[in-house]
């Protein structure tokens, strides 16, 4: 996103003499006043030193950030404010709409970063959602397929092609050969009435000669049609699955920020429904228009070989054609939108009821629910009906004029036929590309969107594939063997601008450590794991590995070594043996078994009637979340990594399945560095260290023994716990003896 | 017994959750800030004044009834509510201009009371109407969910930013708006 607008030159003008020498780091727009009249202009500027905001022009406020805390962007109902904090005091700066708030959380963020003293520039990775040239809505890409021109549109699609060329030589062969034989066909016709029906001197046998070449011609074109269509499909097909997986690989080599910047649905709609769109352009659109284009130019062709003159008559009558169908074609669009919206409406209605049925059910309210669906359906009955009754007259009408074209036609050839300056033949002929021209003409008004479709399909598809992923290996990353000394220094992150998910985080964490990392959900605690594991880059700060800052550290080289256990355990489909050995694909079985062993999860493999080879995953044998864990753990052993990290890896289990993965655990913490995230603080026994993480910060450090005698916020979470316990404890063993 | 003042405040946080503490002219005093926000003193029920330096002004019924039931909240993501507002007219005139100019602050929904024109373009429509605010020009995704209907002839319409613009009575559209519209509803 642009956080770097260029002023205008009157404000620019304004500003100038408060400038001053300071440089300009963001300027982002602010399109509402105070008291929210829209469509307002005004600017929020940033210096190093200063915040301006211009209005209208004028210099409305100024904030110098060395006195100024923090500049703050607060999201409001479909508005967002920009405030300045100062000695505890926040002061109401400006206003804008949505359209601008995510820039101006950056400049807030960035200013923030000056008033703090760091010299440092955020940048925004979100998209545009407006061109910035014509102002049309970006469907998430970088540039507007409009702005960028059809030009480049047209590159990439031959960019895409010149991949394919020999087969798409030979549809493009096959198309002109279908055109070719229509238009020959025509002239077997037309010498069929001058020479054998006209001078009705005709013999039979003349007939029966007429009659082969006609059959041949059509078997001729009918297999170069399958051709056409083969040919076309499979290399539809063919451009689909190439696209699917350079998309697909694309995105597996992309950073988490670009991954989360997207939306999954959106992500997989890229690799799954634009590829099918293009396969869709191949196939309909570029074999079947394409060849109706030949035929209507073989036509005009032909047309104008006959008859110059007629051919102009006839086409001066297609523009008005053209503007017929066009229009039609709007009315029609509209038409089918309407009965889409409500269908999926009733749809909707239909899902809610059934899929809510036990509710509906349960307060009684299936009369209501039926009355209301009875009014929908309705409804949807009658745009149905309408709709049927527009296309039942309009369909023939719009025919019927396109027809009449042709019939002027008739008429003056007609007139020459009588002259004897065309022969009856030439103007059956004739005729017969008169159609030619004209009937596609209602199916190639649907190219323009066609053309757009796919467009805007390739736009996205190479979004993707042009995006540079960011977290790369720099140049000069070593590669080295982790001991597990591990440093948070400083180290601020959030996943957006605006809101900061880890401030200032300290942390000296010893080779073979265990430290227990403790706070509420959303305090941060995933999010520390995330950055040592380099799924994101911190903001601010830095995290060393053996005094190595993490970032010249080779990623490969890194992940090796570092071993996760999740709470979601994600088994791949495949086999029990498969999913052990993800890590460590070249494992020996006894290797595998030894792992297992160590993670309390042989016997139960074991007793599997197709023991390791059980196929699990995705429709495959089900297992409970203590066996998934178990799993997952082996799958931690065999990987034996320098760094351990357990993400909650116990909490969905019932105790007597977690004393048993805590045994395991133990075998597999033990001499490494290891940081585990646990709601049940239980499970952190064996910690050296606890860390609880309050409000984005650290908020102690200490052994467990240190932290209870200091009763802050670990003591008061243990002894909720240890409460939770007893009062369920106690009404169990009353539920027990009565 | 340190284990039971702990089970004692988790109790009485759930109570302090689902009690509504009604704020009336009698126990909460609201001040305007430099900083232009509001401020207020408040009178708990147990008779211990708090003093915020700056409160939310939160609308329960936001549509349906946005002149009663005002929640007064601590600022900030995660602030609780401190009362509850029943009737905002009730509240001494001066008050009442406050926490208007408060919410007036926080809710952005501009009322469309002229379609000038809307345009479909591949998947997206553009929108240029009068508002309250002003001229608007704004696009909206083609496709279910953008325009919903509130009830009573009014309708919401969520554009690609992430603002809303409120058709306050569809009845009271030209013929032409609604046909405009037809797309729509």
């Amino acid at each position: 996103m642009n956080l770097k607008y260029t002023l205008p030159d009157r404000e620019a003008e304004t500003l100038r003499p408060f400038l001053k020498s300071e440089a300009i780091v963001y300027c982002v727009p602010c399109d509402m006043t105070r008291e929210g009249e829209g469509d307002a202009a005004g600017w929020t500027v940033v210096t190093k030193r200063h915040l301006f905001l211009l209005m209208d022009g004028l210099l409305a406020d100024t904030v110098a950030l060395e006195e100024t805390d923090e500049i703050l962007c607060s999201p409001q109902v479909n508005c967002g404010l920009l405030l300045a904090k100062a000695g505890g005091e926040e002061r109401l700066l400006c206003r804008f709409s949505m359209r601008h708030l995510v820039r101006q959380s950056y400049a807030a963020r960035g200013a923030t970063l000056f008033c703090r003293q760091v010299d440092r520039e955020v940048q925004s990775s979100e998209r545009e959602r407006h061109c910035p040239t014509c102002g049309r809505a970006l469907p998430g890409t970088n540039q507007c397929s409009r702005c960028a021109g059809r030009g480049r549109t047209l590159r990439r699609l031959w960019d895409l092609c010149s991949r394919y060329a020999a087969p798409l030589l030979l549809i493009t062969v096959f198309m002109a050969g279908i055109s070719a034989l229509s238009m020959g066909q025509q002239s077997v016709i037309r010498d069929f009435i001058d020479q054998v029906l006209v001078p009705a001197s005709g013999t039979a046998k003349q007939l029966g000669g007429f009659l082969l070449v006609m059959l041949i011609i059509l078997a001729v074109q009918i297999t170069l049609h399958v051709g056409k269509t083969l040919w076309s499909n499979s290399l539809g097909t063919r451009i689909a699955k190439d696209l699917r997986e350079r998309v697909f690989a694309k995105i597996s080599e992309l950073s988490m920020t670009f991954l989360n910047s997207r939306e999954t649905g959106e992500l997989m709609n890229r690799v799954v429904e634009d590829s099918a769109r293009i396969r869709e352009f191949m196939e309909e659109v570029f074999a079947n228009m394409f060849t109706q284009i030949f035929i209507m130019a073989g036509a005009l062709i032909m047309m104008m070989v006959i008859d110059w003159r007629l051919a102009l008559l006839t086409l001066a009558f297609a523009p008005l054609a053209l503007l017929l169908v066009r229009l039609f074609r709007k009315k029609e669009r509209r038409l089918w939108r309407q009965q889409w919206r409500m269908n999926d409406k009733v749809n909707g209605r239909l899902e809610d009821v059934i899929a809510g049925i036990r509710v509906v059910k349960s307060f009684g309210q299936e009369q209501r629910e039926t009355e209301r669906f009875q009014e929908y359906t309705e409804r949807q009955t009658d745009i149905q009906r309408r709709n049927e009754t527009f296309w039942a007259t309009l369909y023939p009408f719009v025919t019927f004029i396109i027809t009449s074209g042709t019939l002027f036609v008739l008429y003056f050839g007609g007139l020459n036929v009588l002259n004897e300056t065309m022969t009856p033949g030439q103007l059956v002929q004739f005729m017969a590309y008169a159609n030619m021209v004209y009937m596609p003409l209602q199916y190639l008004s649907r190219l323009p969107r066609m053309l757009m479709r796919v467009s805007t399909a390739l736009e996205r598809i190479y979004d993707v594939l042009d995006e540079q992923a960011d977290i790369t290996d720099a140049p000069g990353s070593v590669e080295h063997e982790i001991t597990g000394d591990i440093v948070f220094d400083d180290v601020t992150f959030g996943y957006h601008s605006y809101e900061p998910v880890l401030e200032h985080i300290d942390l000296h964490i010893q080779p073979g450590e265990m430290i227990g990392l403790v706070g509420a959900s959303g305090t941060g605690k995933s999010t520390m794991i995330n950055l040592l594991m380099r799924l994101y880059d911190a903001d601010d700060g830095h995290i060393l590995i053996d005094g190595i800052p993490i970032d010249t550290l080779e990623r490969d080289c890194l992940h090796g070594q570092i071993g996760v256990v999740l709470q979601e355990t994600f088994l791949f489909s495949g086999t029990v043996f498969d999913n052990i050995r993800f890590a460590k694909p070249d494992a020996k079985a006894e290797e595998v078994i030894r792992a297992a062993k160590m993670a309390n999860a042989h016997e139960f493999i074991v007793k599997f009637p197709d023991g390791y080879d059980t196929y699990v995953g995705e429709k495959g044998y089900t297992l409970s979340g203590g066996e998934r864990q178990r799993i997952a753990i082996a799958r931690a052993i065999l990987h034996n990594p320098r760094l351990l990290i357990l993400d909650e890896a116990t909490s969905s289990l019932d105790t007597e399945t977690e004393y048993q993965i805590q045994q395991a655990m133990n075998r597999l913490t033990k001499g490494r560095t290891t940081i585990a995230i646990a709601h049940r603080l239980s499970t952190l026994r064996e910690a050296d260290r606890i860390v609880v993480l309050d409000r984005h910060h650290i908020a102690e450090v200490g052994t467990h023994n240190e932290l209870m005698r200091f009763k802050g916020l670990y003591y008061g979470l243990v002894m909720a716990q240890l409460e939770m316990h007893k009062v369920r404890g106690e009404k169990e063993n009353r539920a027990a003896r009565t | 017994m340190e284990h039971n003042d702990i089970l004692e405040q988790e109790k009485q946080a759930v109570e302090q959750l689902i009690a509504i503490r009604p704020i009336t002219a009698d126990n909460a005093v609201f001040r305007r800030t430099g900083g232009g926000f509001v401020g207020m003193d408040y009178t708990a029920p147990d008779g211990e004044v708090k003093s915020f330096t700056r409160v939310s002004v939160h609308r329960c019924f936001p549509f349906s009834d946005p002149g009663r039931y005002i929640s007064i909240r601590e600022p900030e993501g995660d602030g609780k509510e401190i009362g509850l507002i029943e009737e905002l007219g009730a509240l001494p005139r001066e008050t009442q201009e406050m926490l208007e100019e408060q919410m007036a602050l926080r809710y952005f929904i501009p009322q469309i009371s002229r379609i000038k024109s809307i345009k479909e373009e591949y998947g997206y429509s553009y929108w240029d109407v009068t508002t309250d605010r002003g001229v608007c020009r704004f696009t909206v995704r083609m496709g279910g969910g953008s325009v919903y209907s509130i009830g009573g002839g009014r309708y919401l319409i969520n554009d690609i930013d992430g603002n809303r613009f409120e058709i306050p009575d569809l009845n009271k559209l030209s013929s032409r708006e609604i046909r405009e519209l037809d797309l729509f509803i």
